[in-house]
């Protein structure tokens, strides 16, 4: 394996450990409003960001087992589609979770920025 | 219903089998990849369309294990460094049992963790590999009971005589004196198989050369002398390597050698031994007198191998440190 390789897979797999907590932080923010599985991932997509489906499905059963997030079953079309939505525990987790992420990102802007003039 | 949709929900199945929730996982799972699966077909989902959108979603096992992946673990990662060190101790004691059980034909039960029948030296080293095997699933279970407790429960480990720290990087003096020894057991070694060519046996109850009287017998005297002289080669071998090298891989298979060799002493028949008249009233005290002290020496070297075996395995649980 080559250097370049090994610095590859590092990053994928310390991108994979940091996307795990923001993966709640933007799940939460996206079920302000009613959405199923797929319509958050094409969203998400659509923003430039790609999630792992495989990833996204286990978050949410594990979001909605902590009682953050409700899911219920939309058989009115043709196909049936499970939507799920932030629960009033789920935005107080939030939240708090938004506040622990922008005080990282000032304190991660501190520090480069002191790196920057040294 | 797609066959391929079909077959890769049931390998996931396989891979969540005792999950409570695992029917509702494969709902969840079917009715994505068929919407998946008719958004890129253009509203109907096609088996083409299915097996792209089933690549999209991931191996079977790996989608499982997203499942699984907050499930407690068998065993805590702060207990794992305990499984092969007391495994390795628990080990220790069962060679040092099977020894005993050897030597003195001994059953030993501690049931249900332990039994051992009388065993002869090939059924010792057959038995041992499974010993091994049971200690391994003992101590697995008490660390696997101790993980699904959740409690913080603090395991002992003896710090004496077995401190990975204590290896140190080999200096000169130290080559200097392993050399010297490594010549000593050399010349011991050649002057064995000296005498050995000559008379056929190491071991004599006078030194008077032109007319030698040998201890044992013609047949256990060249058995005995060959023992001996296996022994004195392996420590000239393993000295001359350690001059070199301070890996412990060379303790460990001098060690294994050594225990081979005083197992193959203790099969030896009592029969027609001495080549010399001894009382008979004597001849009991001796066996049992040499049993004894081959016993303590086997003992003395399990536990050398042990500690080497440990020590080499933490070394490689904690690559970090010194070699």
């Amino acid at each position: 394996m080559t250097e370049k390789e090994r610095t590859e897979r590092d990053i994928g797999s310390l991108e994979t450990e940091m996307n795990r907590g923001f993966l709640h932080i933007l799940v939460l923010a996206l079920l302000e409003k009613d959405m199923y599985g797929y319509s958050m991932v094409k969203l998400v997509e659509g923003l430039g960001y790609k999630v792992e489906e495989n990833t996204l499905y286990p978050l949410l059963r594990r979001l909605e087992k902590n009682g953050w997030i409700a899911s219920k079953w939309d058989l009115s079309e043709d196909r049936p589609r499970k939507f799920y939505a932030v629960t009033a525990a789920g935005r107080s987790l939030r939240a708090a979770l938004l506040e622990v992420w922008k005080t990282q990102i000032r304190v991660l802007d501190q520090v480069t920025k002191e790196i920057r003039h040294v | 219903m797609s066959d391929k949709l079909e077959a890769y929900l049931e390998e996931i199945s396989h891979f969540l089998s005792g999950r409570s929730e695992r029917e509702e996982i494969l709902t969840d799972i079917r009715s994505h990849i068929l919407e998946k699966a008719a958004e890129g077909a253009g509203g109907t989902a096609n088996d083409a369309a299915i097996e792209r959108a089933i690549a999209g979603f991931g191996p079977a096992r790996r989608v499982a294990e997203r499942y699984l992946d907050e499930s407690r673990p068998i065993i805590a990662p702060a207990y794992k460094r305990f499984l092969f060190r007391y495994t390795t101790l628990l080990f220790a004691i069962h060679t040092m049992l099977t020894i005993v059980a050897v030597i003195f034909k001994k059953v030993f039960i501690v049931f249900p963790f332990l039994f051992m029948p009388r065993l002869g030296v090939i059924e010792a080293l057959m038995y041992l590999p499974t010993a091994f095997l049971a200690d391994l699933g003992i101590v697995m279970m008490v660390l696997y009971l101790i993980t699904q407790s959740g409690k913080d429960i603090r395991l002992p480990w003896p710090k004496f005589a077995v401190d990975i720290n204590e290896v140190k990087p080999p200096v000169l003096a130290e080559r200097i004196f392993t050399g010297i020894a490594a010549f000593v057991m050399l010349g011991l070694t050649d002057g064995a198989v000296y005498l050995f060519v000559k008379y056929h046996a190491v071991f004599f109850v006078n030194l008077n050369w032109k007319d030698p009287r040998p201890l044992f017998t013609p047949d256990a005297g060249r058995r005995l002398s060959l023992i001996l002289i296996a022994m004195l080669a392996t420590s000239t071998m393993s000295l001359f390597i350690k001059i070199l090298t301070k890996s412990r891989w060379v303790d460990i298979v001098g060690d294994i050698v050594s225990l081979g060799l005083i197992g193959v002493v203790l099969t030896q028949p009592w029969e027609n031994l001495f080549a010399v008249r001894i009382a008979e009233d004597l001849l009991p005290k001796i066996r049992y007198g040499a049993k004894f002290i081959l016993l303590f020496i086997a003992a003395f070297i399990t536990v050398d191998l042990i500690k080497h075996i440990v020590i080499l395995s933490r070394r490689r649980l904690n690559p970090g440190t010194s070699k």
